[in-house]
């Protein structure tokens, strides 16, 4: 009787170690991710309404192609047939024919959805943030497409390349937790 | 193996290695990964379908009463297409703590349609969401209460606002173009059709981006509308909806978002018109009334929504959005045969341009707003001499920014509406940039794109949804 209750409770000592170390680590492992998210690390990134559209995301960045990208905030959108963004100025035809895109890549893609609207996708694949269907949408539409840095291709430099260069300093630290400035959701950066 | 076979070996091996080689770099393609880039590929559709519309079919009557007044800003651009009121009207220069007196005012339909007044009464072509219909709505000036509506059932959709147009008003009629092209014209007193055309149907005209936006004009009881399609341009009879002259169109310009303009220059009255495709001037009267008297297609853009500014000395300065810039051009007569010569043309940063409103001429002067794409003076207000359309005298500076709103001078004070609702009041100067006062008119306004109208000291003003009446008088 004594070896079994020795033995039981040599077992239930075992037991009861391995669950303790399991809700350590479990505890560890939360507590780990629950520090790196809510520390305050910064990563970079374009605050759309300094951008200027200079051009020089697209060769400044460290990364080739650059890790700025286009993105459009759809609710902003007019879905316009002649779309500022992704025709160039008096294009010859509003079709999707090469001389007629402004965006040197291919990086847009225009589908039909219903008469008179048309929907512009960006395939950030192709993108080098060159900005320049971001100037044509500001100056002449809604201004929906914007840039912003893609923090999955970012390498996050210290001395971000593009930053040092940016004529109108629309490159800041913003808090990793906040990482992008969608427009539409975004109008005003706390920071800035 | 000697050494004569080793050599025979390694020619035969090179050879055949280098003819390897070529026979891959003819049969390679570098460019065989691309795609190449063709029309059709966002599956467009084909177009929208012309629905049967039966102008004039809607008519809702309120009331009558209203307060008659002396004066009229009867169309686009005044009764004088200048855009300058005449009025002897004293007007505020300042804004009062009672300031903005809003007398009234409404809930339109989204888009940028302008108001005409008539001695007391407003009329304004709203798109009534709710109906779905065009309808050109009557209101008494001094309260705003609406008096009559007439109208017709259209589908259309929100594409940047729906209304665009200013309806064309003398003492007999009132002539308006919708959204689609339909053309209704009405006895001014009663509101009853006189008749209606469906432009885009019986001249296959192509209906403008965003829809249309040429406001019609009435000349000497004669409706005066540029079609595009079939024919350039056409005159028809507004007492009876005769056709009196069409101007043939073989090279299939189209209709834009500008409006015609009358102009007399040596001795002959003309239409001055900017199409998508060329600026045109087309006789106005006489035997050959219709007929294509100049053109150029040095001014060729597919949107353009400033009218042409023809001035005393045959100068016409025509400016446009989209990247297009401005032109400045000289019309000349030579025994009666009209030939223009364009002077400058330049991009919307080298100089004056718009992308809206039509440039003021004034003492001498164009005023005009710069586009977003207008370089350091984006949005600034600019006033050039014709002479060197791309030297300005001088601007509004970057802390006076304007968007793509309406200006106009009355009292000789200049008004300027930004995009968000907000009023400001400046000297017209040839000198430097006065601002008088500003003040907030459309709380959380925005494109307030619409022409003004004033008559008697009460300006007519919106933004993209909602009309005010504002009382100006000092």
């Amino acid at each position: 009787m004594e070896s079994k209750s020795k033995s039981k409770n040599r077992r239930e000592f075992i037991q009861s170690g391995v669950r303790l170390s399991l809700a350590l680590a479990l505890g560890s492992v939360s507590g780990l991710a629950l520090s790196r998210s809510i520390k305050d690390d910064y990563v970079w990134q374009i605050d759309p309404f300094e951008c200027t559209q200079c051009g020089r995301c697209a060769t400044d960045c460290v990364m080739t192609p650059s890790a700025v990208k286009c993105v459009h905030a759809y609710d902003l959108c007019g879905y316009c047939d002649l779309c500022g963004g992704y025709f160039k100025p008096d294009a010859n035809e509003l079709t999707t024919a090469a001389e007629n895109q402004l965006c040197p890549t291919a990086a847009i893609e225009r589908k039909f959805i219903e008469e008179p609207y048309f929907e512009y996708i960006i395939n950030e694949d192709l993108c080098i943030g060159c900005a320049k269907c971001v100037k044509g949408c500001t100056s002449f539409g809604n201004g929906s497409l914007h840039l912003q840095i893609i923090h999955d291709i970012c390498l996050n430099c210290n001395d971000c390349s593009i930053a040092r260069v940016c004529p109108s300093d629309a490159i800041k630290r913003v808090k990793a937790t906040e990482a992008y400035n969608i427009k539409g959701d975004f109008t005003e950066n706390p920071e800035s | 193996m000697d050494n004569n076979k080793l050599y025979k070996l390694s020619l035969l091996i090179i050879t055949v290695a280098g003819l390897s080689f070529i026979f891959w770099w003819l049969g390679n393609d570098p460019s065989s990964g691309l795609r190449i880039r063709v029309a059709g590929e966002d599956n467009r559709g084909a177009g929208g379908i012309l629905q049967d519309v039966n102008i004039g079919e809607i008519f809702n009557n309120y009331s009558s009463d209203y307060d008659s007044l002396s004066e009229s800003w009867p169309r686009f651009r005044g009764s004088d297409f200048d855009n300058i009121s005449k009025s002897p009207v004293r007007l505020i220069d300042k804004f009062s703590s009672e300031d903005p007196r809003i007398i009234w005012s409404v809930e339109l339909g989204e888009g940028h349609s302008g108001a005409a007044i008539f001695e007391g009464l407003v009329y304004i072509l709203d798109y009534d969401e709710e109906q779905r219909a065009d309808l050109l709505r009557c209101f008494s000036l001094t309260d705003g209460r609406e008096l009559w509506s007439r109208g017709y059932n259209l589908n259309i959709k929100r594409n940047h606002g729906m209304s665009r147009t200013i309806p064309a008003v003398t003492d007999d009629y009132i002539l308006t173009i919708g959204p689609m092209c339909h053309v209704m014209c009405l006895d001014r007193e009663t509101g009853d059709l006189r008749w209606g055309l469906d432009v885009a149907r019986e001249y296959e005209s192509e209906v403008p981006l965003w829809y249309t936006g040429q406001c019609p004009l009435i000349d000497d009881g004669k409706a005066i509308i540029a079609t595009g399609g079939k024919a350039l341009m056409v005159a028809i009879d507004c007492e009876t909806g005769e056709k009196l002259w069409e101007t043939p169109n073989p090279s299939d310009w189209k209709m834009s978002h500008s409006s015609v303009m009358p102009f007399t220059y040596g001795g002959r009255k003309m239409y001055v018109y900017s199409a998508a495709g060329a600026l045109v001037g087309i006789a106005a009267d006489g035997d050959d009334a219709g007929k294509l008297l100049w053109s150029t297609t040095e001014w060729n853009h597919s949107v353009i929504a400033p009218s042409p500014v023809c001035m005393p000395d045959g100068r016409i300065f025509m400016t446009a959005g989209y990247g297009a810039g401005s032109m400045m051009a000289r019309l000349s007569e030579n025994n009666g045969e009209y030939s223009i010569e364009v002077i400058t043309k330049y991009p919307p940063r080298d100089g004056l341009a718009c992308e809206q409103q039509t440039p003021l001429y004034w003492n001498g002067h164009l005023f005009g707003i710069v586009p977003k794409d207008g370089g350091p003076a984006r949005n600034q207000l600019v006033c050039v001499h014709p002479d060197d359309p791309q030297k300005p005298v001088w601007t509004s500076g970057p802390e006076n920014r304007f968007g793509m709103g309406p200006f106009f001078i009355a009292d000789n004070k200049l008004f300027i509406l930004d995009d968000d609702g907000t009023l400001t009041i400046a000297k017209p100067d040839l000198q430097r940039y006065i601002q008088y006062d500003q003040v907030k008119v459309v709380e959380d306004g925005h494109d307030a794109w619409a022409p003004f109208a004033i008559a008697n000291g009460y300006l007519m003003m919106r933004d993209a949804s909602t009309m005010v009446c504002l009382d100006l008088n000092r």
